[in-house]
């Protein structure tokens, strides 16, 4: 089989996607909405909570939406390519991996084009664009070439963090069949933390946060970079730095476990 | 009426929650986390300040772990008429001698009690011994704030009721329902102390029935309210409650003109 067509293949795949996630118009619009607000919940409510407080931890609201755009924005990029890997556990039970298998092609390169939540995306996504523009300008961030190849590795990096962390999680389904509630502990609860500068939680929160599910390194220390609060002095200044070799480093551990496991799939149907 | 046949439903509905165990400690777990940020987040705005506005730590603390703690139990199927509506499966639940609101009604109270021991105890127990809680202003008002408070999960329960019938005529009630949860999460004090919103605000609140959820349960526990203001709250919390009935009832007698259920 020539390789060459791989490109025509995401795109196939693609439309495919598209025609199915939009075949109701009103329907694709308002779900589309809805995430979109109830992302927007915890916003909302630091936005009341700030007018009444000022700062959290010497953050104003303004730092506070740019910490959370970094976080909306790379969920975002990550459910266009990582649904497939969100939604693993169904494939497994349901049998449908089992397809993955007998076709030509590579079986993670088929997880991750052949689905993407685009409500999702376009939900999370428009959330950390929106955010980023109402913040961006107001936070005394000079945008120079420097800081914007920053911040352009910066997302790269936390994509691959997250990506990572979907991907781990997803290879666990080949050794146990029900792994949602690992992912609602690990991935979403530490996810709610994530939108507030960590340095406001107790020590072992912020333990996990940069050394178990590292998603310190997805908003905090990048914002860190960019913005200089008094608060970072808690931590290495390298931190500021690692990003995108936390992305990479995860995500290459994962993909090997990947390989690893993948071995020993067993189909769960008959 | 006879009763028994809900009952049945209730302890159904009760009995087949117990299946699913680490989900079960997965979600208590979500609720202590809930609770342990918001306190964290409180830690840092308070920095060390006895009060705010005549508003102090364990007052804030402690709307967060009843309301959050209540919002527990108060877990309503937004989807059980919608389910039903779109399956054709409420067909056969029309003909059946029990009523099927009552039937909705009672499977979600069989939930809410499973949810009452099993999660809000042990959720609200841990946060008290982690964070610590106000105690109750006495004895009586820890009574009206339990009476207060079932009223609330009835201002909860009617708004969805009301809202599901809109499964009558839009394919998909899902949106609806997440942003109608968005505004309880915004507007009922479970994530902002109703004390702390701006002026403008607690205006328009009043006009609104989000603050008779937990809102008004918390400041009765607390004992901020004068006698006429916890019958005032009382009033408004039936009144609510009263009008989402009458308006869900109204679609539910227009919806079913307009039901096709296909299949046999």
């Amino acid at each position: 089989m020539a390789k060459n067509d791989t490109l025509h293949l995401v795109g196939v795949y693609t439309k495919t996607i598209m025609r199915s996630w939009f075949q109701y118009k009103v329907d694709a619009v308002l779900r589309s909405l809805a995430v979109f607000l109830r992302e927007s919940t915890g916003i909302i409510v630091i936005w009341f909570t700030l007018l009444k407080f000022d700062t959290l931890n010497g953050w104003n609201i303004q730092e506070m939406l740019f910490l959370f755009s970094l976080l909306f924005l790379t969920y975002g990029i990550l459910i266009v390519f990582f649904t497939g890997l969100r939604d693993f556990g169904k494939t497994v039970r349901s049998g449908g991996f089992d397809r993955f298998i007998l076709r030509p092609r590579g079986l993670l390169f088929q997880l991750i084009f052949s689905d993407a939540d685009w409500f999702a995306a376009i939900g999370h996504g428009g959330l950390g664009v929106v955010l980023f523009i109402i913040s961006a300008g107001n936070v005394g961030i000079t945008w120079n070439f420097g800081t914007i190849l920053y911040y352009v590795f910066t997302v790269i990096g936390g994509v691959l963090i997250q990506g990572a962390i979907f991907l781990f999680l997803a290879t666990l389904n080949i050794y146990l069949l029900e792994t949602n509630s690992l992912k609602e502990l690990f991935y979403w609860n530490a996810r709610r933390f994530a939108g507030y500068p960590i340095s406001i939680f107790h020590k072992a929160i912020q333990f996990c946060m940069i050394y178990i599910v590292p998603f310190a390194f997805v908003n905090y220390f990048p914002a860190q970079f960019l913005l200089r609060k008094d608060d970072m002095a808690a931590y290495p200044e390298i931190f500021m730095y690692l990003t995108p070799t936390v992305g990479i480093v995860l995500y290459l551990l994962a993909y090997a476990f990947w390989k690893f496991s993948i071995r020993y799939y067993k189909s769960s149907g008959n | 009426m006879k009763l028994s046949p809900y009952l049945a439903f209730a302890k159904k509905s009760f009995l087949s929650r117990s299946a699913y165990r680490f989900d079960h400690f997965m979600g208590i777990l979500n609720t202590l986390l809930r609770i342990f940020i918001f306190w964290g987040i409180y830690l840092a705005l308070y920095n060390g300040k006895s009060e705010v506005d005549g508003v102090t730590m364990t007052m804030v603390t402690t709307n967060f772990i009843l309301s959050m703690g209540l919002s527990t139990v108060f877990c309503v199927n937004d989807f059980y008429l919608p389910n039903r509506i779109q399956n054709g499966s409420i067909a056969n639940e029309m003909l059946l001698p029990v009523s099927i609101h009552g039937r909705m009604l009672a499977d979600n109270l069989g939930n809410a009690l499973f949810q009452l021991v099993f999660h809000f105890i042990p959720a609200v127990v841990i946060s008290v011994l982690v964070i610590g809680i106000h105690a109750p202003a006495s004895f009586a008002m820890f009574a009206l704030f339990l009476l207060s408070a079932i009223f609330g999960y009835g201002v909860l329960w009617t708004i969805s009721f009301a809202l599901q019938m809109l499964a009558f005529w839009l394919i998909n009630v899902w949106s609806i329902m997440t942003i109608k949860n968005v505004f309880i999460n915004v507007l009922s004090g479970s994530m902002i102390p109703l004390w702390f919103m701006p002026d403008w605000m607690k205006g328009v609140l009043t006009f609104t029935p989000f603050s008779s959820i937990y809102f008004t349960p918390v400041q009765i526990y607390l004992g901020q309210l004068s006698v006429s203001e916890i019958i005032k709250g009382f009033g408004i919390q039936l009144l609510w409650i009263l009008l989402f009935v009458i308006l869900g009832k109204v679609l539910w007698r227009q919806g079913q003109k307009k039901l096709v259920v296909q299949g046999g």
